[in-house]
């Protein structure tokens, strides 16, 4: 039903701010169901993000506006230059602690910042830079919310597949207990940086996309507040979640634009919510549904004792030591 | 067959000496207990076997493989597994996706066939279901597949680490004071199954307190003192043994 929703919203939107509204939750959306697995399944805490949404934005406006270069080429190559950078930035910064870590993102996004400004002949300077929209059929509002619906969809799915498979399992126990993961042979680091890429990735495609529905970036564009947003996005959605992140992303995106009152809280909002989420529901609006799911489903934990089935346990070591 | 071995092991932590040149070899199908007093070092050689510690000198081997600079990790991918003294779960796991973990090394789909789900990954992960089923009902835990680690009893915690450390496929499984906190009820489940693990042909090192039980269930028994082995043999030479019994068991 909410597929359903999403797919006829141009329909039924009403105004064309709302849609740009819907794109623009789409594209953050890309980027931090990428992060997702970053943050909240293998628990490194990457605030630098916006780091390379600037990066894949700027990349998809000097190729496809400066140099001309087809759209869906541009979107492609800033997707690829997306994760170099998340490699490039992984390599060393992955190995450090949690803390550490944070820091040498939050570094990373600052010197990007800088670096843009810098860069006046590629990037404009302060001044800034004007992207290119779509082409067709995607140059109409509807047209860019299908485009931004999709590939969100893809990221997604892609996200789902990992989580719900071993790579999910092992980047969990990277996250609650490196000592497990070795103990299972989880090679921690590369884990890590392969995640990290893959989010580099998304987050260049995100960065072509935000980038194009701005229609014109400059180094303000990408204020560091941006990187904490997306953090706060999936703290609040709740870690080992996707469902919870998601509509993370849309509430806090949607919600201050649509409550003007809200709007005039600006970052004050954000960080009540956070201050309510992280006091009271620890882990997340996720795991809020989890647990009304459990209810109702009114699963019982009683316990009984453990007694082992001595026949089937050596019918499976020897049928594992077989093979 | 071939053994784990530890050869003349050393281990020192500034100027202490954990581990004095100690050895101990691990054959399969058979149950090693490994005693001493509280600081004798017998997790420290458990940490040097399994990989978490790096000897400062001597060697552990398997297969002729010298695993003394190797990581954790390779451990776990030619069959050396363990459990925990205080079990290390995944608490928002489910006890079944917490034993599947354990297949890892098993596992050959890579991230981007993951992500694409790939017709091998449904295939694998079928797999891994069905063999950490048969595992946790064999363990005793199939009525709890579903349920998340942090809701686990004492005993239900220590039960799914040796599951998951069966699914790695182990071929020696080294359990730290896995008895600790268990009632005798349950004692009694542990000493079955580590019975059942020896006889599938798994070489078993017991870290372990409880010495009647390690003297009930071991083939083999070293008893370490001060970083040092002061005594290994058969279980009835060990208890009897003068020495063992002025330093641990208590005349």
């Amino acid at each position: 039903m909410v597929l359903l929703a999403l797919v006829t919203l141009p329909f039924w939107a009403g105004d064309e701010y709302k849609l740009h509204l819907a794109a623009l939750i789409g594209a953050y959306w890309v980027l931090i169901g990428g992060l997702n697995l970053v943050i909240g399944y293998t628990g490194q805490l990457s605030v630098g993000h916006v780091g390379l949404l600037a990066i894949g934005a700027y990349a998809f406006a000097i190729l496809a506006g400066t140099h001309g270069v087809h759209p869906a080429v541009a979107i492609a190559i800033s997707g690829g230059i997306g994760g170099l950078c998340g490699l490039l930035l992984g390599l060393p910064s992955l190995r450090l602690p949690g803390f550490y870590f944070a820091m040498a993102t939050l570094a990373f996004a600052l010197i990007v910042s800088e670096l843009i400004l810098a860069q006046t002949a590629l990037t404009g300077g302060g001044v800034g830079l004007s992207v290119p929209g779509f082409p067709e059929p995607f140059d109409s509002p509807a047209g860019t919310y299908y485009l931004i619906l999709a590939l969100g969809a893809l990221v997604t799915w892609l996200t789902w597949n990992v989580a719900r498979r071993m790579w999910g399992r092992g980047l969990i126990a990277v996250r609650d207990s490196v000592v497990t993961a070795q103990a299972v042979g989880v090679p921690v680091f590369r884990a890590k940086l392969t995640v990290f890429v893959f989010s580099g990735i998304t987050a260049g495609v995100a960065g072509a996309l935000f980038g194009s529905l701005q229609s014109y970036i400059t180094p303000d564009t990408f204020i560091f507040e941006l990187g904490l947003f997306f953090f706060v996005c999936i703290i609040i959605g709740g870690r080992g979640g996707i469902i919870g992140p998601l509509l993370g992303t849309a509430v806090l995106t949607a919600l201050p634009e649509l409550a003007a009152p809200l709007a005039k809280l600006g970052t004050f909002f954000y960080g009540l919510l956070l201050l309510i989420v992280v006091l009271l529901v620890p882990e997340g609006i996720g795991r809020l549904f989890e647990i009304v799911l459990e209810r109702v489903r009114g699963r019982k934990v009683d316990s009984m004792p453990v007694s082992p089935d001595l026949a089937r346990l050596s019918a499976a070591v020897r049928a594992d030591r077989a093979t | 067959m071939s053994s784990l071995q530890a050869r003349e092991v050393t281990k020192t932590f500034g100027g202490l000496t954990a581990l004095s040149k100690v050895s101990l070899d691990l054959h399969p199908g058979e149950v090693h207990g490994l005693i001493g007093p509280n600081g004798s070092g017998k997790t420290t050689l458990l940490n040097l076997l399994s990989g978490y510690y790096k000897p400062d000198a001597g060697q552990i081997v398997l297969d002729d493989e010298d695993l003394s600079a190797k990581p954790v990790q390779r451990r776990a991918s030619i069959g050396v597994s363990r459990t925990f003294q205080k079990p290390r779960l995944l608490p928002t796991l489910t006890v079944l996706d917490n034993a599947i973990v354990g297949g890892w090394p098993h596992a050959k789909c890579g991230f981007v066939a993951t992500a694409f789900s790939l017709p091998c990954t449904g295939h694998e992960e079928r797999e891994m279901r069905a063999r950490a089923t048969e595992l946790l009902h064999g363990v005793g835990l199939g009525h709890v597949l579903q349920r998340r680690a942090n809701l686990l009893e004492h005993a239900e915690q220590r039960f799914l680490e040796i599951a998951r450390a069966l699914m790695l496929r182990a071929r020696f499984l080294m359990l730290d004071e896995p008895a600790g906190g268990l009632t005798g009820v349950e004692i009694g489940h542990l000493s079955d199954i580590i019975t059942v693990l020896r006889d599938c042909g798994i070489g078993v090192l017991l870290v372990e307190h409880h010495t009647d039980f390690v003297f009930r269930i071991c083939d083999r028994v070293t008893t370490l003192d001060l970083g040092r082995v002061i005594k290994h043999g058969l279980p009835d030479e060990v208890r009897t043994d003068a020495e063992v019994r002025r330093v641990y068991l208590g005349a």
